[in-house]
């Protein structure tokens, strides 16, 4: 039935953001995370894309994770020269997430997964009307 | 009352042809024909309902295990829960027809 599809695809919505999160939770917990070696790269930022993904059981199209990949933004260079990561220069790497751009993101993927959740509902709620009507 | 047993009638009718196609497709013997079809249409919603509550159960033992996907859980107990949904109406109307046949005049 195409709404027990529809549950199947808000499913893989429900999956995929909830990758997109844990995405979302690694860059922001790494936004500190600096290389131990002198001139040593920092952690890079994270992002997640999507893909339109065929369910051959339910025929519905869903969506899927297709790749994390890094951000090749440059890194942030600050002046820190005691720092045991500081180059010859006294600059340090740091990593190139941005707290405000990763809340925006986390804003978005938690709205998202809200929306899945409420489609999820609607279908599971007209199939129940749907079975009342035998009743 | 007529016309109620007329709907129960046509009702009964409806779920004994579905449950004679259902047991021809199984193999069914002809002898006393639709007392198996009904049988066979009962049989075969528990075995699904069944099935599907097998594998929310199957789900939710994972997740307590702590090797599941919660979201995996939430659709087999959905899904589990309608196919049960389903069966217990389509019995009750069945079994409705059959007692509204039962206090038919003669």
């Amino acid at each position: 039935m195409d709404l027990d599809a529809s549950l199947g695809v808000s499913a893989s919505g429900l999956r995929a953001q909830s990758l997109r999160m844990r995405t979302i939770a690694e860059n922001l917990a790494n936004q500190d995370s600096v290389a131990d070696t002198p001139g040593g790269n920092p952690y890079r930022r994270k992002v997640v894309s999507f893909q339109a993904a065929m369910d051959r059981a339910t025929g519905g199209t869903g969506v899927k994770v297709k790749a994390i990949q890094n951000d090749q933004s440059d890194f942030v260079k600050v002046y820190q020269p005691g720092h045991p990561a500081a180059d010859a220069q006294g600059y340090v790497l740091r990593p190139n997430v941005n707290g405000l751009i990763e809340t925006a993101d986390m804003k978005a993927a938690q709205r998202s997964y809200e929306a899945n959740l409420n489609a999820i509902e609607a279908a599971k709620s007209l199939t129940m009307r749907t079975i009342d009507l035998l009743k | 009352m007529s016309i109620g047993a007329l709907d129960a009638s046509k009702a009964y009718g409806r779920a004994a042809s579905i449950g004679n196609t259902l047991s021809k497709a199984a193999g069914g013997n002809d002898g006393d024909d639709q007392q198996s079809g009904f049988g066979a249409m009962v049989e075969n919603l528990v075995g699904g309902t069944a099935d599907k509550l097998r594998s929310a159960e199957a789900a939710s033992t994972k997740q307590v295990a702590g090797k599941g996907d919660l979201i995996d859980v939430v659709t087999a107990i959905g899904a589990a829960e309608t196919a049960l949904d389903t069966m217990v109406a389509v019995r009750d109307r069945v079994v409705g027809a059959y007692t509204d046949i039962m206090r038919m005049q003669i």
